[in-house]
C-alpha cells in the first residue's frame, strides 16, 4: 500500500518480556477473562473493570507490560475524552484501511489502569493503541507507555471532593513530561485553555489547537505565578496572557472556526460529524491534528471521524418502554454548559447523583446556568433530585421531582432529552441494553 | 432603593458553587417583594461601598493570596462593614477573613483581612464530607445547619470571635466541636452546599441583620424536604464519612 505515509504503517517494536512475566500475564489474562464472563452472565455489566482488577492483582505489572510493544496514542482532559478517543481511533482505523485490526482502544470509557489493561489484554496482537486516559493516569502513561502522541483537551473543576486543587494534576503532568525529556510524547494540546498550556509547558514538542469553549471560569489565574490573566481580542481571535510571567496563549497550528477546522496550511475543512455540539468540533480538531501527525491522510481521517455516532452511549437515542430518549452525559459545570443547549425537549429530564464517580458535593449545581431552561418543565430525577429542585426554584424554572429514574422516563408521547451525571448515565445505558 | 448583594471575586473564590449564596439572598428578598440586586465584582475593579451583604466563597491557595491583596488595596469592603454591612465568608473566604492563614507546600503564613479573630493552619487531615452543626440564634433558639465541608486548613478562634455553631457530624473549625466564627457583622463558616440554599434560616438571619429588621417567614416545602433528606443522610453516615 504505497499511498500510505510511512509513519502510519511503521510496526511497533515487539515487546520483549522475560518468559516468567509472559506466563504470568497470560495466566492472569485467562483468569480475568473467566471472571469477566461470569460478571457478564450475572448481568453486572461488561466485566471490563473486574477483568482489569483481577489481571493487575495476578500480574502487578500488567499495565506496563501490556503497553509494551505498542505505538500508543493517549487522550486526556476533563471533558470529551471518550468522544475524542472514538474520533481518533476511527480516523486511524480509516487510515489503516485493511489493516484496521492493528488498532486496539478502550472504547467503553474505562480509562483507569484497570480499564486500560483490560482492553489491551483482549487484543495482544494489535500494535497501535488509542487510549482514553484518566487525568490521574497520564503521568504513569507517559513514564510506562512512552506514548508517541498525547492529546490534552481541557482542564476544569471536576469532583473537587476528590481532587481539591485543579492545578495539582497539571503539576504532575509537567513533572512527567520533564522527566520524559526529548523522548517524551508529542503533545496535541488546547491552546485556549491556560491550565492545559501550562501543563504541557515542559513537553519537548507541542502541536497547538485553538478551540472554542463556553466555559472559562477555571482559567482566571495564571497557573504558573498566580497573577490574574488578561484577555484581549486580537485580529486572530481572543488571546490570553499572563502579566506576571511568560505564560501566554501559543499561536496555534490548527484552529476551530465555527463548525470548521482550519488546518496549518490555512485550508478549512468541515468535519461533518454525527456527534452534536460545538465542543465536539473542538474535540474533532484535536483528534484530526493527532491523526494527521500520526500519518493518517486528511480524507481518511475525516471519513473515519464521520462514522462516530454514540461513543460509549453518549448522544445515543434509546427506548425505555414507550419513551424515546436521547442520552447526554454531563459530569461537571463545563460539561453542563455544553450539554444544556443541546437538550431541546420539553419536558427535559435531568438526573443527578453524588456517589464518588459523580462528585460527592453537589454544590456545583449552582455553577450551572439552569436559568436558560425557564419556560420549559424539568423532570428532576436521581438520588439528588431534591438538590436540583431547590436550585431550579431559585432559578425560576418549573419542575417536578420523580426520584426513580425509570418512573421519571415514564411513558412519553414525544422524544425527550436526558442529561445525566456519570452514575445515572451508566444506569440508563444498562436499562436501555446499550452496555 | 434596592438592597445590594455583592459577590466578591468569583474568578478567584468561586470554585465550589458558593455563588449560590448570593443568588439565594437576592431571591429571598425578591420573593418577599423587596427590591434586590446582585453585583459581581472582579479583581481590578472597585468593590462597591454600597452593599448590604458581601460574600466571599471557596477557592485555591494562590487565589486566596490574590483576593487578600485586591481587597486590601481597594479598602471598600472594610469601609462598608464599618458602615453596617454584613460579610458572609465561606471556606477559603472564611480563612482569609481571619488574621493569618497558610498556603502552599511550605505552609507560608499569609496575613488575612483581620476581620475575624481567627488563625488558620494546615490541619491533621483534610476535612471532606457532609457536615451537620447546630446553630444558636441570637435569641437563644437553635437550628441545624447542613452542608458539605472540604478544607485542609484548621481554624482556631481568638477571644474576640465566637463559634457560629456546634458540630454534630463532621470536623468543622479544627475537630474541636466548633464550626465557623461570628464577630460583629462578620460571619465565617466552612460548609458549601451552598450553605444558604440548604439553610434558609441562616440566609434570613443575614438579611435581617443587614436590613436591621425582621423578615416574614417564607415557607418552601421543597427546601424543608431537601433539609430532611440531607440531615437524615448525614446522621446515618455519621462520622464514617
Amino acid at each position: 500500500m504505497g499511498v500510505m505515509p510511512a509513519e502510519l504503517t511503521t510496526p511497533a517494536t515487539p515487546a520483549s518480556l522475560p518468559r516468567g512475566d509472559r506466563v504470568r500475564l497470560w495466566t492472569a489474562t485467562r483468569v480475568g477473562d473467566a471472571v469477566a464472563l461470569a460478571s457478564r452472565l450475572a448481568g453486572k455489566g461488561s466485566g471490563a473493570s473486574i477483568r482489569g482488577q483481577i489481571l493487575t492483582r495476578l500480574a502487578p505489572d500488567a499495565f506496563a507490560q501490556l503497553l509494551q510493544g505498542r505505538r500508543v496514542l493517549a487522550v486526556s482532559g476533563t471533558n470529551g475524552k471518550t468522544t475524542t478517543t472514538h474520533l481518533l481511533a476511527a480516523a486511524v482505523r480509516a487510515g489503516l484501511g485493511a489493516d484496521a485490526d492493528r488498532l486496539v482502544t478502550n472504547a467503553d470509557g474505562a480509562n483507569l489502569h484497570y480499564g486500560i489493561a483490560s482492553a489491551l489484554s483482549q487484543r495482544r496482537r494489535a500494535d497501535i493503541a488509542v487510549l482514553e486516559t484518566d487525568e490521574r493516569v497520564v503521568s504513569d502513561m507517559i513514564a510506562k507507555a512512552r506514548p508517541e502522541l498525547l492529546v490534552l483537551l481541557n482542564f476544569s473543576r471536576d469532583q473537587l471532593d476528590r481532587h481539591h486543587e485543579i492545578k495539582a494534576l497539571g503539576r504532575a503532568w509537567r513533572v512527567a513530561l520533564a522527566a520524559a525529556g526529548k523522548g517524551g510524547p508529542t503533545i496535541v494540546a488546547n491552546a485556549s485553555d491556560p491550565l492545559v498550556v501550562w501543563s504541557a509547558g515542559t513537553a519537548a514538542r507541542v502541536i497547538w489547537v485553538e478551540t472554542v469553549t463556553a466555559w472559562s471560569a477555571d482559567g482566571a489565574l495564571c497557573p504558573g505565578c498566580g497573577a490574574v490573566l488578561t484577555h484581549t481580542e486580537t485580529a486572530a481571535g481572543p488571546r490570553w496572557r499572563c502579566p506576571g510571567c511568560e505564560l501566554h496563549q501559543p499561536e496555534p497550528q490548527y484552529r476551530v472556526s465555527g463548525d470548521q477546522i482550519v488546518l496549518p496550511s490555512g485550508k478549512m475543512v468541515r468535519p461533518d460529524l454525527q456527534v452534536p455540539g460545538s465542543f465536539n468540533v473542538s474535540n474533532a480538531a484535536c483528534a484530526l491534528a493527532a491523526a494527521i501527525e500520526f500519518g493518517v491522510p486528511l480524507p481518511q481521517a475525516l471519513a473515519g471521524m464521520h462514522t462516530v455516532t454514540a461513543p460509549a452511549g453518549r448522544f445515543a437515542t434509546a427506548t425505555f418502554g414507550a419513551t424515546t430518549a436521547r442520552l447526554l452525559l454531563a459530569k461537571n459545570p463545563a460539561g453542563w454548559v455544553e450539554a444544556l443547549p443541546l437538550a431541546a425537549s420539553d419536558p427535559v429530564i435531568l438526573a443527578i447523583d453524588s456517589v464518588a464517580a459523580d462528585g460527592k458535593d453537589v454544590s456545583w449545581l449552582w455553577d450551572v446556568p439552569y436559568e436558560q431552561l425557564a419556560g420549559r418543565t424539568v423532570v428532576c430525577t436521581g438520588p439528588r433530585a431534591q438538590d436540583l429542585a431547590v436550585r431550579l426554584s431559585y432559578a425560576g424554572v418549573d419542575h417536578e421531582v420523580i426520584p426513580d429514574l425509570r418512573a421519571a422516563l415514564g411513558e412519553r408521547p414525544r422524544p425527550v432529552d436526558v442529561i445525566a451525571t456519570y452514575t445515572p448515565f451508566q444506569r440508563l445505558l444498562k436499562m436501555a441494553g446499550l452496555r | 432603593m434596592s438592597v445590594e448583594i455583592v459577590l466578591v471575586y468569583q474568578s478567584l473564590l468561586g470554585i465550589y458553587g458558593d455563588r449560590g449564596n448570593a443568588m439565594v439572598l437576592r431571591q429571598r428578598l425578591i420573593w418577599r417583594g423587596i427590591d434586590a440586586v446582585l453585583t459581581e465584582v472582579e479583581p481590578g475593579d472597585p468593590v462597591p461601598a454600597t452593599g448590604a451583604v458581601y460574600l466571599l466563597g471557596g477557592g485555591e491557595d494562590a487565589a486566596q493570596v490574590s483576593a487578600v491583596r485586591g481587597l486590601q488595596a481597594d479598602g471598600n469592603l472594610f469601609r462598608a462593614i464599618d458602615n453596617g454591612a454584613v460579610l458572609f465568608a465561606v471556606c477559603a473566604g472564611y480563612q482569609i477573613a481571619g488574621k493569618t492563614f497558610t498556603v502552599g507546600e511550605q505552609d507560608t503564613v499569609i496575613e488575612g483581612l483581620g476581620l475575624l479573630d481567627a488563625t488558620t493552619r494546615r490541619g491533621t487531615d483534610r476535612a471532606v464530607g457532609e457536615i451537620l452543626t447546630s446553630w444558636t440564634h441570637p435569641d437563644g433558639s437553635e437550628s441545624l445547619i447542613t452542608g458539605f465541608e472540604n478544607h485542609g486548613g484548621f481554624t482556631y478562634l481568638g477571644a474576640d470571635a465566637t463559634p457560629l455553631a456546634k458540630v454534630e457530624v463532621g470536623i468543622g473549625n479544627a475537630g474541636d466541636g466548633t464550626e465557623g466564627a461570628v464577630q460583629g457583622r462578620v460571619i465565617g463558616t466552612y460548609p458549601h452546599g451552598p450553605v444558604l440554599a440548604r439553610n434558609p434560616e441562616l440566609a434570613d438571619h443575614l438579611l435581617s441583620v443587614a436590613l436591621n429588621r425582621e423578615l416574614e417567614p417564607l415557607p418552601r416545602p421543597e427546601i424543608d424536604e431537601l433539609r430532611r433528606q440531607r440531615i437524615t443522610a448525614v446522621r446515618k453516615a455519621g462520622n464514617r464519612r
